[in-house]
């Protein structure tokens, strides 16, 4: 049985946008984006946001949610998505190394099915809210695999239509230029400007406690379930070279001090780890507010 | 203007102001989210006891409570809610997607409260799975209190308590985490889905960090923007007063009355079709007496304002016994209340004439007067019309 962790980053778009607010910052840009829910949040209230990530299928949600204005999926386009379409050639094995270890027999077929939909869609941004409406079907499973008498049984494709249609319930334009690309941090802060930089660095050896609803949905979108997130970040700044504590704050240090262009730097923490990303930051930057609503939410903002 | 001065130095009953207008601004929240009249005590009620059964730290069960109180006063000023909202469906439905921050942002404005209150607001409508509003937090990210909050919104609104039980028996893994969802219907089976009702948990207020006549103030504000009338009740507030210094009224009816002049447009929340009439005219009087009921009953119950409800329920009585809701005429009316009812209908004309082409305008005053004998008591028409001038 998988282990699924207890705890989650908590990044708050609404408190996020409130600073923003306050300092008049109207575009930002998250090079460590992850999932991006808040770029999304922030771009519903007319902030350009820009955002990178190294895993690609964070950066295709975002050309779902965050890069698109317009496009949502059709009843037939989701059906397509959903079910097996005649006629077209599935590699139904695709995810068989998962059979009976992660998912059942059943849950692998519809895996491939769905990886090959999605493939076949017509658009970035309906590939994106597929992407994401899957994933929460994907996390679904994961979940009712460790509590099965706790959660209902429901049909694969009832609980993909389910998620596909209450993830494109997010598209909205904002009237600006937002922006996903798929890059490490550093070539993300050289390539893209903003008026604010937000930084959630990803604590020492990050991967090897990676969620593995995280990974794993990488490795499905790789269509790879041998896929490890070892080999995705082996030449990022986070990966393998940060491993220990010296050149992890190295990385750190380097990342901050490339964030002296941005006018705002806002950098995410907790309260644990505070003691370990307040000096740097205060190294970086002459004028430094920390703003902590609670402990899990510790937010360090720099100014010029 | 300031409201409840004389209070001021006695700390007991400055608290007891404070939970009333608290609890009001409750209500007045549920009645812009178009949710039932005591909908907010009824799930602060639930919300608490359900938090106990997620284990959530004894030292923020109050909070919880504070929270269920203050759950939809976000709701004012909602693009989506507000008068006279043509919203598309799909934006009016992201608009509401910003009620809990807005909600969090007033808590967090309320000295008098725990801090801690503007979170458990914030978070209330997040789902497990990430498809929650606003931040789209999931798994454990959500704080449970917040989690409480929303378990107890879903028993409120079912009607039935065995609905909410299946509603969220089904979305386990979905809107609630396995183990909360777990928690509820063990709870739900102990406690017979009831709860002790709400007590305002007075021990954990600040009272020296929120003024509750200023409170009051403020949500009049809300409530005059929400229903596209900005300012009117300062307005009104400031014709009445001044209407009954004039008039001799004693220090207690010119209290009321200024709760009054703050709380009459609450009743307008559910209904926002009143501004639109004239207020001379007899057509609309059912919908102004229906008003009157609402905002009345708003204050009904609140040891600290209930001296306003009956002059917002006499609101729409007219001089002559022909009005509603009870036909009452002359002296049977209270004296505050047809100083309010002037007072509205002045600051209504006042703003209609003002925006009429010159030509076709008769003064506020002039047709205010023509009202004074039937509509009007005409010793207040008189002193309302000098308060405004006074006022110019």
């Amino acid at each position: 049985m998988i282990e699924l962790h207890e705890r989650t980053r908590r990044i708050s778009p609404t408190r996020i946008h409130e600073i923003l607010l306050r300092y008049g910052a109207k575009s930002l840009l998250d090079p460590f984006m992850g999932l991006p829910t808040h770029l999304n949040y922030l771009k519903r209230h007319g902030i350009a946001v820009h955002g990178g990530d190294v895993l690609e299928w964070f950066v295709r949600v975002g050309e779902g949610i965050v890069v698109n204005d317009l496009t949502i999926l059709r009843d037939h386009e989701v059906a397509e998505i959903v079910e097996m379409i005649p006629g077209r050639i599935y590699a139904l094995d695709l995810f068989k190394a998962w059979e009976g270890v992660f998912f059942t027999e059943e849950q692998c077929v519809y895996l491939g099915v769905w990886f090959d939909n999605v493939r076949n869609l017509r658009s970035d941004g309906q590939t994106g809210l597929a992407i994401l409406g899957l994933w929460r079907v994907f996390c679904y499973w994961l979940q009712k695999a460790q509590e099965p008498d706790e959660m209902p049984d429901l049909p694969p494709s009832e609980l993909a239509w389910y998620y596909i249609r209450q993830t494109e319930r997010w598209v909205a334009s904002n009237m600006r230029r937002n922006t996903v690309r798929q890059s490490d941090v550093m070539q993300t802060l050289e390539r893209q400007q903003a008026d604010a930089l937000l930084f959630a660095p990803p604590p020492r050896n990050a991967l090897h406690h990676a969620d593995p609803r995280i990974w794993m949905w990488e490795a499905w979108w790789q269509g790879n379930p041998y896929f490890t997130l070892e080999h995705a970040y082996r030449d990022t700044l986070f990966g393998a070279r940060s491993s220990d504590p010296a050149a992890y704050q190295r990385s750190l240090a380097g990342i901050l001090s490339e964030a002296g262009e941005f006018p705002l730097l806002i950098v995410a923490t907790n309260e644990s780890r505070l003691g370990e990303i307040e000096p740097l930051v205060r190294n970086a930057r002459a004028k430094v507010e920390c703003y902590a609503p609670n402990d899990s939410e510790i937010y360090l903002i720099a100014t010029t | 203007m300031a409201l409840f001065q004389e209070a001021d130095g006695d700390p007991r009953v400055a608290l007891d102001r404070l939970t009333d207008v608290l609890t009001y601004y409750g209500a007045i929240g549920d009645a812009a989210a178009e949710l039932a009249f005591g909908f907010s005590l009824r799930k602060a009620a639930f919300a608490r006891s359900i938090a106990v059964a997620l284990d959530v730290d004894e030292r923020l069960l109050d909070a919880v409570a504070i929270a269920g109180l203050m759950h939809a006063v976000g709701s004012l000023g909602n693009p989506a809610l507000v008068r006279d909202s043509d919203l598309p469906e799909r934006l009016a439905t992201m608009e509401r997607w910003d009620i809990p921050a807005s909600g969090a942002r007033i808590c967090a404005a309320i000295g008098a409260i725990p801090e801690a209150v503007a979170d458990i607001v914030r978070w209330q409508s997040e789902a497990w799975d990430g498809t929650g509003f606003p931040d789209q937090l999931r798994w454990n990210g959500i704080p449970v209190p917040s989690v409480a909050l929303a378990l107890a919104d879903r028993l409120v609104r079912a009607n039935e308590p065995e609905e909410a039980l299946a509603s969220i028996a089904e979305e386990a893994g979905r809107t609630f985490a396995p183990a909360h969802a777990r928690a509820f219907m063990l709870w739900f089976h102990q406690s017979g889905a009831e709860a002790e009702p709400f007590s305002f948990p007075r021990s954990i207020l600040h009272p020296e960090s929120s003024h509750p006549g200023d409170l009051l103030l403020e949500i009049a504000d809300r409530v005059d923007r929400h229903l596209g009338v900005p300012g009117r009740s300062r307005n009104v507030l400031r014709l009445a007063e001044g209407s009954a210094r004039l008039l001799g009224c004693s220090a207690a009816e010119i209290e009321a009355l200024r709760i009054a002049a703050l709380a009459f447009g609450a009743g307008e929340l559910h209904d926002s079709f009143e501004s639109t009439l004239d207020p001379l005219v007899r057509l609309g009087l059912e919908r102004r007496a229906e008003h009157a009921r609402e905002g009345a009953r708003l204050l009904a119950n609140l040891p600290a304002l209930a001296a306003a409800a009956p002059l917002v329920a006499a609101r729409a009585e007219w001089f002559d016994g022909t009005g509603k809701p009870a036909g009452l005429g002359r002296d049977a009316i209270p004296i505050g209340a047809r100083i309010l009812a002037t007072a509205i209908a002045y600051d209504a004309i006042d703003i209609d004439t003002r925006e009429r082409p010159a030509a076709r305008r008769a003064t506020a005053g002039e047709r205010l007067d023509g009202a004074a004998g039937t509509h009007f008591d005409p010793r207040v028409v008189t002193a309302v019309l000098d308060a405004a001038k006074a006022h110019v």
